[in-house]
């Protein structure tokens, strides 16, 4: 059975300052769009993405991303 | 509404509009005799010709939406700040027209569906052969499957922005 990937970016945005998902996305390089559909869960990011997503809360990876049990 | 979605609109709009204005053209020609139904130079020099206009709509269509693009996006800027900054709308144009690899990934996928569109086309139109239709009929069907492949294809893009991929 697929297990979903939860995250969560709304509450480390809010804790950034309440970053906004348009400054999120510039930070990593990618558009807003993006930032939109993960967080709603409706795209999983690469690997890569991911870690710049990490980098840019200062954070570990698994603090972003964990996977539905 | 992103900048992506809206895209892949004005994309389907144009597509439907040239195909059919060729459905068009090339019925009411069939129809009045103007195109003999077994001469497939004319048929193929008309739908080059609808190839050429689609093209050239397109260079033209998406140059006109970039312009209304920027221009919402400075009576946006205008609306909410009062004053209009250059710099400002530059950023916010280059901000909407950023492409990641989500946008890449629903590309790909969407071009596969619109490859499966004219797959299908190319096959039927096989099979119209076999049938004993004219070589006419064949290439008509696969002129209009390869445009319904990219019209689908925008629809496709659409979905993929609205349900996630």
């Amino acid at each position: 059975m697929a297990k979903k990937i939860l995250n969560n970016i709304r509450k480390l945005r809010f804790f950034a300052n309440e970053m906004t998902q348009q400054e999120l996305a510039e930070k990593i390089g990618a558009s807003r769009q993006t930032i939109i559909a993960i967080e709603a869960g409706k795209y999983s990011p690469s690997l890569e993405l991911a870690f710049r997503i990490a980098e840019a809360f200062g954070v570990s990876i698994g603090e972003v991303f964990s996977h539905e049990e | 509404m992103s900048y992506q979605v809206k895209r892949s609109i004005v994309s389907i709009v144009l597509g439907i509009i040239v195909l059919g204005a060729y459905c068009i053209y090339a019925y009411s020609n069939y129809q009045s005799g103007a195109i003999a139904a077994n001469d497939l130079k004319t048929w193929a020099s008309t739908m080059l010709v609808f190839i050429g206009i689609g093209i050239f709509a397109t260079i033209v269509i998406q140059i006109v939406f970039h312009i209304l693009l920027s221009v919402g996006i400075a009576v946006q800027e205008k609306l909410r700040n009062g004053t209009v900054d250059e710099s400002t709308i530059n950023k916010t144009i280059k901000a909407e027209m950023v492409t990641d690899e989500m946008d890449k990934l629903i590309e790909l996928k969407s071009m596969r569906i619109g490859f499966v569109v004219a797959g299908i086309g190319f096959v039927a139109a096989l099979v119209s052969l076999i049938l004993n239709y004219s070589p006419v009929v064949m290439i008509n069907i696969m002129f209009v499957s390869f445009s319904a492949g990219s019209i689908f294809e925008g629809f496709t893009q659409i979905y993929f922005y609205r349900t996630g991929v």
